[in-house]
């Protein structure tokens, strides 16, 4: 029924348009490309300088990291690995919306995400940008971590263990990556273009000129186009569940009393599609006030946002429960020890159950339609659900590990101030990014939001078609 | 030096920069040598560039310098290759560790003329192959740092030459000269003292060391008439008694204790055993378990004898009383009503029973010992007074075992009351010259005489050590002592064998032995120790030669006697006897690690864990839960650590603060503080760890004391442990019965091992085929006493990371060891689990490293490619055991350059960002294969070594025997036949990661009238 509503509600505030007030083609065009051809404002300036300052820190972290060694984190004897690893998982999961929205959304036709998705794609290559920086310099070595990688090399003479799933996780996020940008970036062409043609100064006309790869909007451009964009679309759907599937391999394949379970993979994908819309929200409702875009990302986009985010929550939880069950059902004393004392009363208990609270509660919220409409609340709510996913990678991650099998050799991890300022680092990363995106590129698909433009009926056939099957007939224009 | 030449000696066209290096005047001759004076750079700092060319250079030096470890005194270099020597190789030299009266016989490895590691050394009866931690981490000694290196007067660099014209000026006769020396047990230093009596009659040589067994031989003067030393048999001993002795560890006088009582802690219950044990045990195993090969008859010859019981009755939880099979936890004061009571009920002597409370365990006591008179040893610690000591011999004589598993030898005494005296003679400054021959006294005599003062009033005062000490500090002059491994000497142990001191290299620095010093003394001439020690051993060429070689002198042995134990004498002592104060006592336990504070400065030391507490880089006052409550005091866990609060203790003025910590097991109404800490003048290692016990430990309380002043302190301390969890969560991990039970139900440690059919998802290897190897640990035998880990360390070139690393989870033994509680908190028990690498057949660590930096060897080892390893940690969180160490950071950044020579250039040296771990001594493997291969040995299953030819650096080392290592493939070896036993199981075995290692299960043979 979002589906529905939305699709009136585009009907109507842009179909009158040649007619009335409402934004043309040309409006359209105006107000996203607009946010990059003015003069740059100090705001801009202000922004940049803060999140580019707080990248440095990541920076300066790294290299401390590089030049000392793991040490300088909170690591230790039994607890391997503690934020270095719940950092990348948690960039990783913020990185699924992203993807999501573009490809699976794309491909079931939920015409809702063309207000979005520019910038979630957007938000998903920064994201795995900044957790790409984790796998690279926690190893002891990072000058040796491309030996992850199967380059032939006269160091080796050998390939690496294809049984290691930190292996399969390496293919996995890099082919993420790759094929994220791409998809991003072949999306962005037209709008290049469109870019490039608007520019006023040969430095814009050049950059764009050459990011848009020649485009010039002919019907065979936009055929190979719209196939590449499918094509890319198909490949991204079923990264979007390896991705955080093999991502949970890591830990699932393990036999680590916490890690050894099999629900890891759906419970994964669920949890990083909670956390990237979560982002998404968080970033949309800020940029959609500053950008004053709010006619092109509606109040229907950010609600239908946070029904995903109560529905993967709901599963979250759900998941979490499971957990119990099969550790008290197994009977096996090591499973249940790590759930049913490490976790709900151990010394990490505070990480357990803020757990819970950021991510099975507080979604639950969103059952009611006055809060989760609401602006300030969703914006709470969304960066509540971060801090608790943040917490659920750590808890798997630092719970399992503290306590494992021999008493002896039990510990506690506690993050030093390089754990800390390198993961505020990351947001500086991250931010830095985005700044620059919001400058330089359009954050909002024109091209995609103008085919949801009904300027004839055969242009509006999306529409057409949405509100036709909602009504049980043959659309108008339905032959395209 | 800088040679200045003369312009005109050189040679080629001449060129000079000013007119006087034109003439080469005197005046300018003298300006260089200001300009350019020798040693102008402070040596004292260890980073100056000149400081770290010396070492440079000393190091690049020492390399070439192979003959003096062979037993010459020259250096040469190799004109024609020396035989025996491979370029390369390691060769292997007897010598021996002399330590508070007693030998350690060691075997010493020696690379390229390095000293680098210490095993024990077979033909030695103290030893009998087994060493120390101590002895095995004083090679670290040697190459520290911050050894004393050179002469010092009043604190000032000075000359060997300087000295030696000092010391002219000793009053001839002798007269205020006094010598104090630690325990005297070199017969050549025994014969220059008497050369020195000749030659100053008037001079006086004294003993003092900090622990001393004096009250064992005030005890037997009582009972027996004369000053006598027990020995003990324990491998006839069916029946132990150790009354306030930690006679496994911290009061153990010879290795060969905790050989011979292992072995009777060793049941034979083997499948296949042979028929004889079986009857012995009055037990058939079940029938058809495995087949069955003829097992080695002869393999624990004393196991037909059946398994020991051991009584402790003790106020500290000691390893003697983890071992312990009924433990009695009462105040150091009470140990001795106890023993009065125990002689009483076994009618030894006359008299009421006064503990009233210990009655029924006394009768059950009592019992058992009448049930193997001749067959049994009481014995107690050196901290008790030297009537428990009579009475104790009493006991063994009443019971029949001296002469049977009690032996005597003489030996001189050497009571603090000499000390005293001396202090008398200084204080009333009639002491013209204090030579403190080795020793710490200023640190480490009783807090009452206040030595240091004392020493200052002594006309001139000169101090030999192997570091600047308190005392150091304290003398006119100090002299460096050489190390043991460095200077020629003999020791004799306490049972009167003689052993050669050899060195294995020259000394490092220009230090001179105590033998040397003492000779310089006796005759005012210099003489070299090799000489003064060969000259004194009377031994021709040859036999020396053999003596060198076995590391034992032939014919040296116990000179045993026989005297009868007076009970007239021994009653009247009784009756004497203090009766014992309500008051909270406070005892003096010997350091782990450091024994009396003069390895203070060696980290491998500090860093192995106290075997009882798991505490690191600190000494701590230990106390019941009950006590702590009582003194309102408590150890705050934090998870990575704990604060611990603090007690003050005073004794007659004297005051010391320690941290606390609540030990369960240990004795209500007593705290037990450990020496060897709170040292202030000592290298950079050692400074200000931990506090000082001696300061309130006085001459009349050596052992014990019932007048201490002990209140709760302000504000707390931070303690880091290895281990903070200390019980199993109910978890199968040490698996435990009774003797009883075992009989009953020997396959009770299987049984925890069935579980449904395990498969691997991977194709699994063959291991059916060549040298397959493996391990058992016998937790039965296992005292938990650190020898295994400083051999590992020591083996491994395992880096130090000092405290605050430890506290955040970052030690890197290799092999640790696990102690768990049992039991109730008030009266627990303990069990230890050394806990190395598994070598898993289907390893978990394996699969997960993406760069395959860990794979598994054909025999079945878990090897671990360094140089591979990019460290991701993934394998040691895989690790089920947690055994893997993973460098956080450059462990081995800070090392000096000597410190580097200790490393074993057998073994890698790991970097930081790199995982390591046990690897069953792979590079012992690869040298035993290399060998076999050289001597053309056969190849192929069961392989071409021969049984027992490759030993795990831990095997090797173990006191108790308790590690066995080998092929198991081979039926003949002795792991084979160890894994056949029924004890015999895996430790996590339900994960199907097919440990290589398994555990044979802990036994306990408690009296079950106790029970």
């Amino acid at each position: 029924m979002a589906e529905l509503s939305h699709a009136q509600e585009m009907k109507e505030r842009l179909t009158p348009s040649l007619t009335g007030g409402h934004p043309s083609f040309h409006d359209v065009t105006e107000a996203v490309s607009i946010i990059s051809e003015v003069k740059t404002h100090r705001n801009w300036y202000i922004a940049l300088a803060i999140t580019s300052s707080i990248t440095g820190i990541l920076g300066l972290m790294l290299a401390y990291l590089v030049a000392t060694g793991i040490g300088v984190w909170g690591n230790n004897g039994p607890v391997g690995w503690g934020w270095d690893i719940t950092n990348f998982v948690f960039w990783i999961g913020i990185g699924h919306a992203g993807t999501l929205i573009s490809a699976i959304l794309f491909l079931f036709r939920q015409k809702w995400r063309t207000s979005i998705n520019r910038f979630a794609e957007a938000m998903t290559l920064f994201a795995v940008a900044c957790a790409g920086i984790y796998p690279a310099v926690h190893v002891g070595r990072p000058w040796r971590a491309y030996w992850l990688f199967p380059m032939p090399n006269e160091f080796l003479n050998m390939w690496q263990n294809f049984r290691s799933p930190l292996l399969w996780d390496v293919f996995a996020v890099s082919t993420y990556a790759t094929v994220s940008a791409l998809f991003w970036y072949v999306g962005l062409i037209p709008d290049l273009a469109t870019f490039r043609d608007r520019a006023t100064t040969k430095g814009r006309q050049i950059a764009y000129g050459i990011a848009s790869l020649g485009w010039r909007g002919s019907a065979t451009h936009w055929k190979n186009y719209e196939k590449a964009y499918m094509i890319l679309a198909g490949l991204s759907t079923p990264l979007v569940l390896s991705v955080h599937t093999i991502v949970s391999f890591d830990f699932a394949v393990s036999i680590l009393p916490g890690w050894h379970t099999t629900i890891f993979p759906p419970y994964f994908v669920a949890g990083a599609i909670f956390s990237g819309f979560a982002m998404v929200v968080t970033l949309m409702v800020i940029a959609r006030w500053i950008y004053k875009v709010e006619h092109l990302v509606t109040m229907t986009h950010l609600e239908n946002m946070n029904k995903v985010i109560l529905a993967t929550g709901t599963i979250v939880g759900y998941a979490y429960a499971t957990e119990f069950f099969t550790a008290w059902y197994s009977g096996n004393p090591y499973e249940s020890y790590v759930f049913f004392v490490s976790r709900a009363t151990g010394p990490y208990a505070w990480a357990y159950w803020s757990m819970i609270s950021c991510n099975v509660i507080s979604p639950q919220f969103f059952w009611f339609k006055k809060l989760r409409t609401s602006l300030p609340f969703m914006f709470v709510i969304s960066i509540i659900v971060n801090i608790g996913m943040w917490f659920e990678r750590f808890v798997i991650i630092a719970t399992s590990l503290h306590r494992d099998y021999l008493p002896s050799s039990w510990g506690y991890f506690r993050p030093t101030f390089v754990d800390v300022l390198t993961f505020f680092g990351t947001f500086g990363l991250f931010l830095t990014l985005f700044v620059f995106f919001t400058r330089f590129l359009p954050i909002i698909a024109i091209s995609e939001v103008k085919g949801m433009m009904a300027q004839n009926h055969h242009e509006a056939h999306y529409l057409d078609e949405a509100v036709a099957a909602s009504e049980g007939k043959q659309p108008v224009g339905a032959a395209h | 030096m800088i040679q200045i030449q003369g312009i005109g000696n050189q040679t080629g066209k001449k060129f000079w920069r000013s007119l006087e290096e034109l003439s080469n005047s005197p005046k300018f001759q003298n300006w260089v040598a200001r300009e350019f004076p020798e040693g102008a750079t402070d040596v004292l700092d260890g980073k100056s560039r000149r400081n770290f060319l010396q070492l440079m250079a000393a190091s690049m030096g020492l390399a070439g310098l192979t003959s003096c470890r062979r037993p010459v005194e020259k250096i040469l270099p190799y004109a024609k290759s020396v035989e025996g020597v491979v370029m390369g190789n390691s060769l292997h030299f007897a010598t021996a560790m002399p330590l508070n009266g007693r030998a350690y016989g060691l075997v010493v490895e020696s690379f390229d003329g390095r000293p680098i590691k210490i095993e024990g050394n077979t033909n030695h009866p103290g030893s009998r192959g087994a060493a120390t931690s101590l002895a095995q981490a004083s090679v670290l000694n040697l190459y520290d740092p911050d050894r004393s290196k050179e002469v010092l007067e009043g604190g000032k660099a000075s000359t060997w030459e300087a000295f030696t014209k000092a010391a002219a000026t000793l009053p001839a006769d002798g007269e205020g000269v006094r010598v104090l020396s630690t325990f005297v047990n070199s017969p050549t230093l025994a014969g220059l003292r008497s050369q020195l009596a000749a030659k100053m009659p008037k001079a006086k040589w004294i003993e003092y060391e900090a622990l001393s067994d004096d009250s064992l031989l005030e005890g037997s003067q009582i009972a027996l008439g004369d000053s006598l030393r027990p020995h003990y048999d324990f491998k006839k001993a069916s029946v132990v008694v150790a009354l306030d002795s930690d006679f496994l560890h911290l009061d153990n006088r010879s290795l060969a204790w905790v050989k011979d009582f292992s072995s009777r802690r060793k049941p034979a219950h083997h499948a296949e055993a042979p028929a004889a044990h079986a009857a012995a045990a009055e037990h058939k195993p079940a029938e058809g378990e495995h087949a069955a090969p003829a097992a080695p008859a002869a393999e624990h010859p004393a196991a037909d004898a059946g398994m020991n019981r051991l009584y402790a009755v003790e106020s500290n939880f000691s390893l003697t009383g983890i071992m312990a099979d009924n433990r009695l936890r009462i105040k150091p004061s009470d140990v001795q009503n106890f023993v009065f009571d125990l002689a009483r009920e076994l009618g030894a002597i006359a008299g009421l029973k006064v503990l009233g409370q210990q009655d029924k365990w006394i009768k059950s006591l009592a019992k058992d010992l009448q049930a193997n008179k001749g067959k049994a040893i009481v014995l107690a610690g050196p901290r008790q007074p030297a009537v428990v000591h009579a009475v104790v011999a009493l006991i063994n004589q009443t019971l029949g075992n001296a002469g049977e598993t009690v032996l005597y030898t003489k030996e001189d005494r050497r009571p603090v009351s000499a000390l005293k005296e001396l202090v008398g003679e200084l204080n009333s400054s009639a002491v013209k010259a204090l030579v403190v021959l080795g020793g710490n006294p200023v640190y480490d005599a009783p807090a009452d005489l206040a030595f240091g003062d004392a020493m200052k009033k002594a006309g001139n005062s000169i101090h030999l050590g192997a570091e600047v000490n308190e005392t150091a500090v304290a003398a006119k002059w100090h002299l460096p002592e050489s190390h043991y491994l460095e200077a020629w000497g003999d020791v004799a142990n306490l049972d009167g064998t003689v052993s050669l001191v050899q060195p294995l290299i020259e000394p490092l620095f220009g230090t001179k032995s105590a033998v040397e010093v003492a000779g310089f003394l006796a005759t005012g001439k210099w003489a070299k120790g090799f000489d003064l020690v060969k000259a004194q051993s009377k031994l021709d060429d040859a036999a020396w030669r053999q003596a060198l070689h076995d590391g034992v002198v032939a014919g040296t042995g116990p000179a045993l006697v026989k005297n009868g134990a007076d009970k007239t004498r021994v009653e009247a002592a009784v009756n004497a006897a203090p009766k014992s104060s309500g008051k909270l006592e406070i005892s003096f336990v010997p350091s782990a690690s450091f024994w009396d504070g003069r390895f203070t400065n060696n980290a491998w030391l500090h860093e192995a864990p106290d075997p009882v507490t798991k505490i690191v880089w600190d000494n701590v006052a230990l106390m019941s839960p009950k006590t702590a409550k009582e003194l309102q005091v408590e150890v705050i866990p934090d998870n990575v650590g704990m604060y611990a609060q603090k007690i003050n203790i005073e004794v007659g003025g004297q005051k010391v603060e320690a941290p606390v910590y609540v030990l369960p097991g240990h004795a209500d109404g007593a705290v037990t503080l450990t020496v060897g800490y709170g040292r202030k003048a000592i290298g950079r290692v050692g400074r200000d760890i931990g506090y000082n016990a001696y300061a309130v430990r006085t001459s009349a309380a050596m052992g014990f004391n019932t007048a201490a002043n002990v209140t709760k302190a302000a504000g707390t301390y931070y303690m880091v442990t290895t281990q903070e969890h200390h019980t199993q969560e109910g978890r199968p991990i040490v698996l435990e019965a009774s003797l009883a039970k075992f009989e009953k139900e020997p396959h009770f440690a299987k049984h925890e091992e069935e579980h449904v059919k395990l498969f691997s998802l991977f194709d699994e290897h063959d291991y059916s085929q060549g040298n397959q190897w493996g391990m058992t640990v016998d937790l039965n035998s296992c005292i938990g006493c650190n020898a295994c880990l400083i051999a590992c360390q020591s083996e491994n070139n395992i880096p130090v990371v000092g405290k605050e690393q430890v506290g955040k989870g970052r030690e890197m033994h290799w092999i640790r060891l696990d102690r768990y509680f049992t039991g109730s908190e008030e009266d627990p028990q303990a069990v230890y689990q050394p806990m190395a690498c598994q070598q898993c057949e289907n390893a978990p660590c394996e699969s997960v490293c993406p760069v395959a930096a860990t794979v598994h060897s054909p025999e079945g080892l878990n090897d671990m490619a360094y140089n591979r390893c990019v460290g991701t940690r993934y394998c040691a969180n895989n690790c089920p055991y947690k055994v893997r160490r993973f460098n956080y950071l450059n462990f081995h950044k800070d090392l000096e350059e000597i410190t580097k020579m200790v490393h074993n250039p057998d073994v890698s040296v790991r970097m930081r960002g790199v995982m390591e771990k046990c690897n069953y001594c792979v590079q012992r493997i690869q040298e035993a294969k290399i060998k076999a291969k050289a001597e053309g040995r056969a190849t192929g299953a069961p392989g071409p070594y021969k049984v027992g030819e490759v030993l795990t650096a831990c095997q090797q080392t173990c006191p108790a025997d308790a590690i066995t290592f080998g092929n198991i493939n081979d039926p003949e070896s002795r792991v084979a036949q160890q894994k056949k036993d029924h004890r015999n199981y895996s430790l996590l075995h339900e994960l199907n990661v097919k440990p290589r290692t398994t555990y044979l299960a802990k036994l306990r043979n408690p009296n079950p009238e106790l029970a």
